[in-house]
């Protein structure tokens, strides 16, 4: 019984993980239509940015979150109104490959600065909490605490405010919303600029738990790519409950099958993903994009 | 909209493993220049010309070697501490040491580079030329097990020697070749002497995890052997995938296991994994053997406390007691090291350094620069160098040196093991996370 309280454990700080990572590239997915490959390059630029206050200023990663997370807006919002605005009309190719280009420029342009020597940061937010066989990483707990935070923070903006709403509109149908007086490329720079905030967080936060270095993002754009499709566009619960899902999962076999589990968690992930797409197109829950594209006029 | 969804998967997942592999590439094609092979042997030879008229010692030729090594890159980094490391040797026996000694006549060196932007195609590609335009009399190895494993099929085609330090993977030697000599310890042996030391003080039971990739699991199976060899009982052996973001799982199981010693064997990045899981977990086994990470310097100065007790394998430290005539005590070589590239030598430096030293004593041995002379020399080579004991196998593996392991005690890597290298005793069990 500890065992597998503590695979369930272990599986939902895992999902927690997963969702504050893939958030930002779900949204920016589910409205503006952009595939961002460059997703797990900006997950490392916030965390870098979270080194680098801890480093020289000792700052904790948890606190740096004030400070990367507006300066990742800044270079959001910058980049969509340089570069993705002008593409983001365009096939869906044009996008991969202006944000994979991306993804290139920013990995190398960071190992020039950095090197290539792996970085880490400290917290004062560790150890374990134990209750009787089971623990409690406090890490993994506070990221997921911060991820529910943000998680919830996002979608009380998308439902209750007037620019969530705008965000929204443009997301279900851009023709109509520019109709009603909503400027969208307005509209699309604040979403990649909030998106690329809550990625740099997420770096920020798992910036104690993973090896920082220039090319670390490869396999996080791929780990976002897979929960987005199961979970749905840009749908914030689905977020949640497909990287708690996929994260027990990846726990519960890794756990109980010996020899191969981990390696068989990430087949088993695959087949889900695969089995969704078939039976729900639209992920689990939905999401910001219709199901049936609009009739463009 | 199902099928265009699934097009949309299948292109994002079509560029996304692109990304791997050109990523890692990262920015060798834009900044490549092939390193021209005049500029390299001008700036090699101009310091021996100043120095023969000084000495005038009388070359009566030149032997010409030839490399491919990463200058851009993955493997920059580790590229250059082997280009240094072969220079290093290169100036010493130029101008110390004389020149090659062929009967009574004394031969001058040169190495033509070419930079293989750590990428196995090129390198076979620019060994090719190596071997059939600049008609080089032996190879010197380039960095790492993969490159090293295509660059050596040229050389059995060409039938030129090709002596390296920096591919450990077994499986280079598994093809029957008759060319290829390694001096460093294979990955099969990497746990050897840590496992025997743990051994002696009383340990008997370990688990194994690793990464499922060529090297890894090399160390992993090795591993497994030796520690059957010195009467452990093996409790698990788990693999887990490349880039894999969390081992918490692996942990769970091995704490309910309860072994005394954990050996991972993986990445960077892995051996912070299981270190911070372990402690996540309030798990403190009495001893942990990591691979490539405990051994850098990094690790000990960006993990801080916890980095304490971890040991790891290493091919070679400064502080290993090993000796020879040419080079000294190790110290020697890495103060020599420092003078020469104001830095203090990685291993990767110092095994290239022995690799060139050995081709040129098996070329002293064999008396001249004939091919299956040399190859007879080369396995007949049975010496002890700065870097360790070099003989070789029919394989071409040196089946002489032992792993080195080390400790991170204090924030300190200290040789613990073999004994005849070793400079500290094994902390032996580990203090628990929270004691320290």
């Amino acid at each position: 019984m500890d065992l597998f309280l503590q695979a369930l454990i272990n599986g939902v700080m895992l999902g927690g993980f997963y969702a504050a990572m893939m958030l930002g590239f779900s949204v920016i997915w589910g409205v503006m239509g952009v595939i961002n490959l460059a997703h797990g390059e900006m997950i490392m630029v916030g965390a870098y940015l979270s080194w680098l206050l801890n480093e020289h200023v000792g700052m904790d990663p948890f606190v740096s979150l004030l400070i990367v997370m507006p300066v990742m807006f800044v270079i959001g919002y910058i980049l969509q109104l340089v570069l993705i605005n002008r593409v983001v009309d365009r096939p869906i190719l044009v996008s991969l490959l202006v944000t994979f280009g991306l993804s290139i420029a920013i990995s190398n342009l960071v190992n020039v600065i950095f090197t290539a020597d792996p970085r880490l940061t400290d917290t004062a937010l560790e150890g374990a909490w134990s209750v009787g066989n089971v623990t409690f990483p406090v890490t993994k707990t506070a990221i997921m605490g911060v991820a529910l935070v943000i998680m919830t923070s996002l979608w009380l903006f998308l439902q209750k405010t007037r620019t969530g709403k705008s965000i929204r509109a443009a997301a279900q149908n851009k023709q109509a919303a520019r109709i009603v007086g909503i400027d969208i490329n307005k509209i699309y720079a604040l979403t990649f600029g909030i998106c690329i905030a809550i990625t740099g967080a997420a770096g920020a936060i798992i910036s104690p738990t993973q090896a920082i270095f220039p090319f670390m993002g490869v396999p996080l754009t791929l780990r976002a790519f897979t929960i987005t499709a199961l979970a749905g566009l840009g749908s914030i619960p689905g977020a949640l409950f497909g990287g708690i899902v996929l994260g027990i999962v990846e726990s519960m076999i890794g756990i109980y099958v010996s020899g191969i589990g981990t390696n068989l968690a990430i087949i088993a992930s695959f087949v889900l993903l695969v089995v969704i797409l078939i039976t729900r197109p639209q992920g689990l829950f939905g999401g910001l994009r219709p199901i049936e594209e609009p009739v463009q006029l | 909209m199902w099928s265009l969804i699934l097009v949309l998967v299948l292109v994002a997942a079509a560029c996304g493993s692109d990304t791997t592999e050109t990523t890692e590439g990262s920015a060798a094609p834009a900044t490549t220049q092939p390193a021209a092979t005049d500029d390299t042997t001008s700036e090699e030879t101009t310091p021996t010309e100043t120095t023969e008229a000084m000495e005038e010692p009388m070359f009566a030729g030149t032997i010409v070697l030839g490399a491919a090594v990463s200058d851009t890159g993955k493997y920059a980094r580790e590229g250059q501490d082997t280009r240094q490391g072969y220079d290093l040797w290169l100036d010493w026996v130029n101008h110390e040491y004389g020149g090659i000694a062929i009967g009574d006549d004394r031969y001058e060196v040169e190495i033509v580079y070419y930079d293989d932007e750590g990428d196995p195609d090129t390198a076979a590609s620019l060994v090719e030329r190596l071997v059939t335009e600049d008609e080089v009399d032996f190879l010197l190895g380039p960095y790492s097990s993969g490159l090293t494993m295509s660059t050596s099929a040229i050389a059995e085609k060409y039938n030129v020697i090709m002596v390296e330090g920096n591919g450990a993977s077994e499986s280079i030697f598994e093809r029957g070749f008759k060319n290829i000599f390694a001096v460093l310890t294979p990955a099969g042996n990497y746990t050897q002497s840590a496992l025997k030391s743990l051994a002696d003080l009383g340990a008997t039971t370990v688990v194994i995890a690793y990464e499922d990739t060529a090297f890894p699991t090399s160390v992993a199976t090795g591993a497994q052997k030796w520690a059957e060899e010195y009467g452990y009982e093996v409790l698990a052996f788990e693999s887990y995938p490349l880039d894999t973001p969390d081992v918490s799982n692996i942990i769970t199981n091995f704490k309910n296991l309860d072994p005394d010693v954990f050996v991972g064997g993986g990445h960077f990045n892995d051996a912070l994994l299981f270190v911070r899981a372990a402690k996540e977990q309030g798990w403190t086994p009495d001893a942990m053997v990591i691979t490539v990470g405990p051994s850098n310097p990094d690790f000990a100065a960006e993990v801080g406390v916890d980095a304490n007790y971890i040991m790891g394998p290493t091919q070679w430290e400064r502080t290993m007691s090993w000796e020879d005539e040419w080079f000294g005590t190790a110290e020697d070589y890495a103060l020599r090291y420092e003078a020469l590239w104001g830095e203090p030598p990685s291993y990767q430096a110092a095994e290239s350094t022995a690799t060139a030293l050995s081709l040129h004593l098996a070329i002293e041995a064999a008396g001249s620069i004939d091919t299956d002379a040399v190859r007879q020399a080369l396995y007949d080579l049975d010496i002890l160098t700065f870097y360790g004991p070099i003989n070789f196998d029919d394989t071409g593996k040196n089946a002489g040196k032992p792993m080195g392991a080390i400790q991170i005690q204090d924030g300190v890597v200290n040789v613990v093991a073999p004994a005849e290298a070793s400079v500290a005793d094994v902390m032996y069990p580990m203090l628990p996370w929270d004691q320290r």
